[in-house]
């Protein structure tokens, strides 16, 4: 007989794949190589690149994620042009904050995962099912992240077909899994702008009830908020950032020449508020 | 003592055993078009025909246990490679030639356990139209590669006399034409497997069993298939070169199938 396992998860765990096993690749910690608290993996000698802020806004059809393009190790700009928002199947996106290795490996055993189970068994994985396979890959980061390495925060923004919705899941780096009514943020410049959100919807309307030209710049706004008050978020001056919308028809990305339009809008009213000089 | 006339002798009873059971199995078409590939069979009760990979599908005659294990350990195999290294790095080649067939040979070989009781056919889309790829594979290990077209059905004389019917490959056909043929290509597979079943059952001249034997040759088969269709269902798997989705694999839906079968007969 042929030895067929359970699911990609054991399958690799039987393997000793590191995914499973993280205490195989933390190291141990070294006090000595730097003073504990300095910078990102201080204390193991590793420095690992990050994702920096990430955003996810309902509208009327479903949900709009937004991305800068920077990875950061420490204080290096690593990469100028990361994808920060990818689809882990037809209807549902990964935004990823934090470590990029691990993130990226979360991404690949999630796009694994799902598909292994929809032609294995024949259904496709619910939504409760893939939110808890996220929260066992996040959860598998905790003793590398404890030691300052490979710790990252996704959240996951999903239409569902069910209830005909669009819907937004963010994660602690426990694993543990809320859902959001209106927004999500997640990365470095996701504490300075959390306050924004709630203005937003206070003061002028829910997201959910904003078409996809209003929720999109409202959402390019906040990203450039976090870009001015995050040193590690990147602003547009070089590269776009990336947004892309999840409806019923299915993912789909932000044509260019459209975001390019509502970013030299943002620029030009921004510019304008901005008090001069004294 | 063991000579080397039991071993034969033992390995030719394990044969008959498992070409016995595959004999009235409903065989499977394996046929590649301009648009991507399809494989086509009719099935009495269970599913037969599987996505297995991001490029792979697959189907089977034989025992539903033994086809079901074939199929998790081959999907198994893709997934954990796709995942380690690269989805480009799956193949079928390397799932039958590396993985299967030499597990099935040695299952085959072990006197005391029983036998694997399946024939598979695994289809691979490729890139440009007639790099397709299709393999069959034997429940002792023995697989062949196929361009174009490839069957399994319950003889070996089934399986010629389909892929005569299928005639040349033709990777730049339409999509209708290359399921139009497959369809053909069943029902004489179908048909010429039951054929010698009857012949079998009966004496030795089989065609007085044969409720078919008075219908003209060329419209035997649509007589035989329209029957078959009264209790079994029509199914055709796609691997699409081109589409929106992320997954190139999909099964016609009961509309289609219809109107396949209506231009048909």
């Amino acid at each position: 007989m042929i030895e067929v396992a359970g699911d990609l998860w054991s399958l690799l765990e039987k393997r000793g794949h590191p995914l499973t096993r993280p205490e195989a690749t933390a190291m141990p910690a070294r006090p000595y190589d730097s003073p504990a608290g300095q910078g990102v993996g201080a204390g193991t000698g590793v420095v690992d690149t990050h994702g920096t802020t990430v955003i996810a806004v309902k509208y009327d059809k479903g949900v709009i994620n937004v991305g800068d393009r920077r990875a950061t190790a420490n204080f290096a700009v690593m990469y100028d042009k990361s994808e920060k928002v990818l689809p882990i199947d037809d209807y549902t996106l990964l935004a990823i904050s934090g470590s990029f290795a691990r993130a990226m490996e979360a991404v690949r055993y999630l796009r694994t995962t799902f598909k292994l189970f929809e032609r294995t068994y024949l259904q496709a994985m619910s939504l409760d099912g893939k939110l808890a396979e996220l929260a066992k890959v996040v959860r598998a980061g905790i003793p590398d992240a404890m030691q300052g390495i490979g710790g990252f925060i996704p959240i996951l923004t999903t239409f569902d077909r069910e209830s005909n919705e669009g819907r937004i899941f963010f994660y602690d780096g426990m694993g543990a899994r809320f859902e959001s009514a209106e927004f999500g943020a997640a990365g470095s410049g996701s504490m300075q702008i959390r306050g924004v959100f709630d203005y937003i919807v206070k003061t002028k309307k829910p997201f959910h009830d904003m078409n996809r030209e209003e929720a999109l710049k409202e959402a390019l706004f906040l990203l450039d908020i976090a870009a001015d008050l995050d040193a590690a978020t990147g602003g547009w001056a070089k590269v776009l950032p990336l947004a892309t919308t999840i409806t019923a028809e299915g993912i789909e990305d932000v044509p260019e020449d459209e975001l390019r339009r509502i970013v030299a809008d943002i620029d030009l009213q921004g510019g304008e508020r901005i008090a001069p000089r004294r | 003592m063991y000579s080397p006339f039991d071993f034969n002798e033992a390995m030719n009873h394990r044969k008959d055993f498992v070409e016995e059971a595959l004999r009235p199995g409903s065989p499977a078409v394996g046929i590649a078009y301009e648009g991507g590939i399809a494989l086509l069979s009719v099935n009495r009760s269970q599913r037969k025909i599987y996505e297995i990979y991001d490029r792979q599908m697959f189907s089977a005659i034989g025992r539903q246990a033994d086809i079901e294990n074939i199929r998790l350990a081959s999907i198994q195999m893709m997934h954990q490679e796709g995942f380690e290294r690269s989805p480009d790095d799956v193949s079928i080649q390397r799932l039958v030639g590396f993985s299967l067939s030499p597990a099935l040979k040695k299952a085959f070989g072990e006197q005391f356990a029983a036998p694997f009781v399946i024939r598979a056919l695994f289809a691979e889309l490729g890139r440009q139209p007639g790099s397709d790829n299709f393999f069959t594979l034997n429940y002792d290990g023995e697989f062949r590669q196929h361009r174009g077209a490839a069957v399994v059905a319950g003889t070996s004389g089934a399986e010629d006399a389909m892929l005569e019917k299928i005639g040349e490959p033709n990777p730049g056909q339409s999509r209708e034409e290359a399921l139009h043929k497959a369809l053909s290509a069943w029902s004489t597979g179908a048909r010429e497997a039951i054929k010698r079943r009857l012949a079998i059952g009966g004496r030795d001249d089989g065609d007085d069993y044969n409720p078919l034997r008075d219908i003209d040759e060329s419209e035997a088969d649509s007589v035989f298939l329209r029957d078959e269709l009264k209790n079994g269902k029509l199914e055709v798997g796609l691997l699409e070169r081109r589409g929106a989705r992320d997954s190139r694999f999909r099964l016609l839906t009961s509309d289609e199938l219809d109107k396949l079968i209506q231009d048909h007969v």
